[in-house]
C-alpha cells in the first residue's frame, strides 16, 4: 500500500517493534496456517483504503482468521451502482448511504465504527482574508467556517480578486469551496448536506424545501466545473500544488488528522482547519452482506486494536478514548467535540437534490 | 528534445512493424504476472528510463500502448480498453470523467507528477513586450496576439492535451467570470479568442512534433515562429531555453494520474500499488523532476529552482463533456486560421480493388462519416479549403470546395460524392502532379493569405512519371518563401518509395505518416492534427 512504509518509518520504534512482534506470530503460526485465512471482500468510501491497505491492520484480520480485500468506490456509487453481489460488506462513508444499502439488501444491523466531521482545509492567508470578509469566525476554541456568510458570497459569484484589500490571494476566479463531484462523492453528498441545511434554515424534509434550496446550493458545484471523483483528489492538491490550485477544499477532518498523525511533513505551518458552522458527521457505516462481512463489521467495532489503528489514520472512533489518546500524543490541533453539528437529510432526499444538480451539468 | 523523443519513436515503431501480427485489441498482449500493461498518452514516453528502474526496484514493468486522450477516453467507455490493459496512463483524467461510461470503469488513480500548459517564449521577445518586469494575464497575451506581436505553435487540441488545456484556459481566463465554461461563456468570448489564434502559425498532433519543428523553423523551411504554447517541462527542456509566461489569472494543469480500470486483476491490482508506491517514493519524485521537467505529486518533494513560477492559480476546467465538445468544435469552425488543405491522390492502376477502397472510406471519413468522437473533430471543419487532385499518368483537374462555418453539410457531401467516385487506372506520376498542386495553392494563398496550409501525398509505389525527386527538389527549392514552408505529409501505403518519401517530407518541414500496417483511414485521421 501507498502509505504504508512512510507510515511504519514515522510511527516510532515502539509501534515498530510492536508490528514485527504480531508478523512475527502470524508468520510462526507457519505458511500454511496463513494460505487458510478466509478472504473477504468488501467495497468502501476511498477515505478508508489506507487503512485497509495498513499491514498493522492486515495483521489483526489475520490473527482473527480474515483476509480483507477492498475496493474503493465513491458512496453513492456503492449505494447506487455498485453491484454488490459479489462483496461481503459495502462500507460506505455517509449514514444515508448506509441506510439504502442496508433497506435494499435487507440487511439486519450495520456497525459504525467511526465517523469525521466535514472541515474546510485552507492557509493562513485566506483565513485573514476570509475572517475580514465575516467568513471566518472564532468558535469555541476553534475557527469556524460560517456557511451563511459564504453563502451570501457565492450567491453573488464573488471572484477573490473582488474581495476589498486582497493582495494575498487576487485570482480571477469564484471563490468557491473545492469538492469533490456530487454525481459520485460522498463528501460532495455531505457539503450539500451542510448547505441545504443553511439556505432552508433546517433540515430539507420536503419537497417544497428542495425546490427553495436548490437553485442556490447547485451553483456551489457547478460553477466549480470539472470536479474529481474522490475526496483524496482535491485534498492531494491542496497538498501539493499548493493555494493557488485549491485555496479552500472540503475534507473529511480524518484526512488532514491524519496527515498530521503520519508526521510527512506534508502538513506545513501555514495550514489550517476550518470547521463549518454548522458542520455534519460522516458516519462511516459498514453494512453487512454476508456472514464474513459481519465479523469485519464486529471486528471494527469491538477490537481494540483496530481501534486504536483507526485512531491514527485520523478518524473519531466509536469509543472516544482511542481518538482522545491519539490527540494528546501527536499534539492534533482538533477540538475535543464540536457544537453545531446537523444530521444529513433522508437518503431519498439528498437522492433526489444530487438527482437535480445532476441534471444541470 | 531528442532523446526525450527517442523512446516513443522506438515504441511506435515497434508497434507499428509488429501490428499485423498482434491483435489490435490487445496491442501489448495479455495480461502477465510483473507486466502493467498500460493505455497511455504519448508524452508519456519520457518517463521510461524512470520505469526501467522501477522495474528493477519492485518487478513490475509497463508496456505501454500510446493514443490521443480523446481517442483513449473512446477505447474506456465502449469497454474496448477492458480487453487489452489494466490501467490507463493519460496526461489529465479530466476528459475521461466527463464521459460517464469512461468515469465508471476508472479505478484508482495515483498522481504522479504535474505541468502546467503555459507560453514559451525568446528572452529578448519578453523583453520587447515589456512582460519582463512584471505578470500577465490571459487577456493582455490575446491582445497583444491579435495585433500580431508575436507569433506561436500549439497542438491539435482534439488530439493532443496541451493544446487542449491552452483553449480551455484561454477561454476560461478571457469568459472573466471566474467560474466553469459552458456554451454561452464560450460564444461571448469567441471575438476575443480568435483573436488569441490568429497568431497561431504552426499545428500538430503531439507535443513532441511540435517542439521539434518549432526548432527546425529557426533555420528552414517555413516562416519562424516566435514561441510555443506547452507543458511547462516540454518548455524546460528546449536546447535553447525560452522564457515562460505564466499568465496571472491561472492555467490548466496535467497532473498524469496512473489509473487503474476496475475490470483489473486482482495480480494487476498490486502492480498498480507497488508501482504507484515507488514512483510517488521521494527519491523517485525527486528523480522525476530532475531529469523530466515535471513538478513532484508529493508535498514532502519541494519544487526546485527551476521552476520560476511556484503557486500557480488553476482554471475551472467544464463540468461537462458537452461543454468540452462544444469548444473544440467552435476552435476548430470558427476560431483557429481555417485550414487549406490539398490531397494529392495516387489513383494509379495499381490503387485498384480494396486500395482504392480504403482511399474512398478514409476521405469520406473526413466528411462527417466517421461518427466517433475523434472521427466527428477530424472532419473538414468550417471555414476550411479542401483541394482533392487525383493523379495517375498525369494530375487530373483539382476538385476545390470551401467548407461553410455555419451549415457545411452540402458541401461535405459533394466531397464525399467526388471521394466515392475515385477510380485508379493509368501510371503514378507522382512529382510532376505535386509540382501541379504548387499552381494551385499559389492562387489560392495570393487570393487569401492568411490560412494553415499543408498538402498530402499519398501514393502506393513508385514514381513513373519522367520527372523525379531530383527535378522536384529543385523545383522546391525555386519556390517562394510561402511555397516552399507548406510542410508535405506523405502517406506510406503499399509499395511506396519510403526513402523518396522521407526527403519530400523533410525539404518541406513535414512528416510521414505510415498507413501500410493500418487503414489509410487511421493515417488520415491522424494526419488532422497537423494541417
Amino acid at each position: 500500500m501507498r502509505w504504508t512504509v512512510k507510515r511504519t518509518l514515522g510511527i516510532g520504534l515502539a509501534v515498530v517493534l510492536l508490528v514485527g512482534v504480531v508478523t512475527a506470530i502470524v508468520l510462526g503460526q507457519g505458511s500454511g496456517e496463513r494460505a487458510q485465512l478466509q478472504t473477504v471482500r468488501g467495497v468502501i468510501g476511498s477515505e478508508k483504503l489506507a487503512f485497509f491497505a495498513d499491514q498493522r491492520v492486515k495483521d489483526v484480520f489475520a490473527k482473527h482468521g480474515l483476509k480483507v480485500e477492498v475496493d474503493p468506490a465513491g458512496s453513492r456509487q456503492i449505494a447506487t451502482a455498485t453491484d454488490l453481489n459479489s462483496y461481503d460488506f459495502a462500507f460506505p462513508s455517509s449514514a444515508p448511504a448506509a441506510e439504502k444499502i442496508q433497506r435494499d439488501r435487507r440487511a439486519a444491523r450495520t456497525y459504525a465504527p467511526f465517523s469525521s466531521p466535514m472541515v474546510v482545509a485552507t492557509f493562513d492567508p485566506v483565513v485573514d482574508l476570509l475572517t475580514k470578509a465575516g467568513v471566518v469566525r472564532s468558535g469555541p476554541g476553534y475557527q469556524t467556517f460560517d456557511v451563511q456568510a459564504y453563502l451570501e458570497l457565492a450567491a453573488k459569484a464573488t471572484r477573490w480578486d473582488q474581495l476589498p484589500g486582497n493582495t494575498a490571494y487576487p485570482a480571477r476566479k469564484n471563490l468557491l469551496v473545492t469538492t469533490t463531484d456530487p454525481r459520485d462523492s460522498n463528501s460532495a453528498a455531505m457539503y450539500l448536506a451542510i448547505t441545504s441545511f443553511v439556505a432552508n434554515g433546517g433540515v430539507v424534509s420536503s419537497q417544497d424545501a428542495e425546490a427553495k434550496v436548490l437553485p442556490a446550493v447547485s451553483k456551489l458545484f457547478l460553477d466549480q466545473g470539472y470536479t474529481q471523483s474522490s475526496t483524496e483528489g482535491p485534498f492531494e492538491d491542496y497538498l501539493s500544488a499548493g493555494m493557488g490550485k485549491t485555496p479552500l477544499v472540503l475534507a473529511y477532518e480524518a484526512q488532514f488528522a491524519d496527515r498530521v498523525v503520519r508526521g510527512d511533513s506534508s502538513i506545513r505551518p501555514d495550514m489550517k482547519l476550518l470547521y463549518p458552522a454548522p458542520t455534519v458527521l460522516s458516519k462511516h457505516t459498514l453494512v453487512p452482506l454476508r456472514e464474513a462481512g459481519d465479523r469485519v463489521g464486529q471486528l471494527l467495532l469491538g477490537d481494540a486494536e483496530l481501534g486504536r489503528l483507526a485512531a491514527t489514520f485520523g478518524f473519531r472512533t466509536a469509543d472516544p478514548k482511542h481518538f482522545d489518546d491519539i490527540v494528546k500524543e501527536k499534539s492534533l490541533t482538533v477540538p475535543q467535540t464540536i457544537v453545531d453539528v446537523v444530521e444529513p437529510p433522508a437518503h431519498e432526499t439528498l437522492e433526489r437534490m444530487l438527482e437535480a444538480i445532476a441534471k444541470q451539468y | 528534445m531528442i532523446r526525450r523523443l527517442i523512446p516513443a519513436v522506438a515504441v511506435v515503431a515497434l508497434l507499428a512493424g509488429c501490428s499485423d501480427s498482434t491483435d489490435p485489441a490487445r496491442p501489448v498482449g495479455d495480461a502477465a504476472p510483473g507486466t502493467l500493461r498500460v493505455l497511455a498518452g504519448s508524452e508519456l514516453a519520457d518517463l521510461q528510463p524512470i520505469l526501467d528502474e522501477a522495474a528493477k526496484a519492485t518487478g513490475i514493468s509497463v508496456r505501454f500502448s500510446f493514443t490521443g486522450t480523446i481517442e483513449g477516453a473512446e477505447k474506456v467507455a465502449s469497454g474496448a480498453a477492458e480487453q487489452g490493459f489494466d490501467a490507463v496512463w493519460f496526461s489529465s483524467n479530466r476528459y475521461l470523467e466527463l464521459v460517464p461510461e469512461a468515469q465508471k470503469r476508472l479505478g484508482t488513480p495515483a498522481k504522479v507528477m504535474s505541468s502546467p500548459v503555459v507560453l514559451g517564449l525568446p528572452a529578448a521577445k519578453v523583453r520587447e513586450l515589456g512582460w519582463d518586469t512584471g505578470r500577465v494575464g490571459w487577456a493582455e497575451i490575446a491582445e497583444a496576439a491579435g495585433a500580431r506581436k508575436f507569433t506561436y505553435g500549439m497542438t491539435d487540441p482534439s488530439v493532443s492535451n496541451s493544446g487542449f488545456s491552452a483553449l480551455v484556459g484561454v477561454a476560461a481566463a478571457l469568459s472573466g467570470s471566474g467560474s466553469a465554461l459552458d456554451a454561452a461563456r464560450i460564444d461571448a468570448v469567441a471575438p476575443q479568442l480568435k483573436e488569441f489564434f490568429s497568431a497561431q502559425k504552426l499545428s500538430a498532433g503531439s507535443s513532441g512534433w511540435l517542439s521539434e519543428a518549432y526548432q527546425r523553423r529557426a533555420q528552414d523551411p517555413g516562416a519562424e515562429v516566435d514561441g510555443l504554447i506547452n507543458y511547462e517541462s516540454v518548455l524546460l527542456s528546449m536546447p535553447q531555453p525560452l522564457t515562460l509566461v505564466y499568465p496571472s489569472d491561472g492555467v490548466v494543469t496535467a497532473d498524469y494520474p496512473l489509473t487503474l480500470l476496475t475490470s483489473a486483476s486482482s495480480e494487476a491490482r498490486d502492480a498498480h500499488q507497488k508501482l504507484s508506491d515507488h514512483l510517488r517514493s521521494a527519491d523517485v519524485q525527486r528523480k522525476i523532476m530532475e531529469t523530466t521537467h515535471r513538478r513532484p505529486a508529493v508535498p514532502q518533494v519541494r519544487l526546485d529552482g527551476k521552476f520560476a513560477t511556484k503557486d500557480l492559480v488553476e482554471l475551472p476546467f467544464p463540468g461537462s463533456q458537452s461543454a468540452v465538445d462544444g469548444l473544440i468544435t467552435t476552435y476548430f469552425d470558427r476560431l483557429r486560421r481555417p485550414s487549406r488543405t490539398l490531397y494529392v491522390l495516387d489513383t494509379s492502376g495499381s490503387m485498384q480493388g480494396d486500395r482504392i477502397d480504403g482511399l474512398r472510406q478514409a476521405l469520406t471519413g473526413l466528411t462527417g462519416a466517421d461518427e466517433s468522437l475523434a472521427g466527428r473533430f477530424s472532419r473538414f471543419h468550417g471555414r476550411e479549403q479542401v483541394t482533392l487532385l487525383p493523379f495517375s499518368s498525369s494530375a487530373r483537374p483539382p476538385l476545390k470546395y470551401e467548407v461553410p462555418q455555419d451549415d457545411p453539410r452540402p458541401v461535405l457531401d459533394q466531397i464525399r460524392a467526388t471521394a466515392t467516385s475515385l477510380d485508379a487506372s493509368g501510371g503514378t506520376a507522382i512529382y510532376s502532379s505535386l509540382r501541379g498542386g504548387y499552381d494551385v495553392l499559389r492562387r489560392q494563398i495570393d487570393a487569401d493569405p492568411d490560412r494553415f496550409t499543408s498538402i498530402v501525398l499519398m501514393t502506393d509505389g513508385e514514381n513513373t512519371g519522367s520527372e523525379g525527386i531530383t527535378d522536384f527538389q529543385l523545383f522546391h527549392q525555386s519556390l517562394s518563401p510561402d511555397l516552399k514552408g507548406i510542410p508535405i505529409f506523405p502517406v506510406l501505403f503499399g509499395e511506396s518509395a519510403t526513402t523518396e518519401m522521407e526527403q519530400v517530407a523533410k525539404m518541406s518541414g513535414g512528416k510521414v505518416f505510415d498507413a501500410r500496417s493500418r487503414s489509410l483511414s487511421a493515417a488520415f485521421k491522424e494526419i488532422r492534427g497537423y494541417q
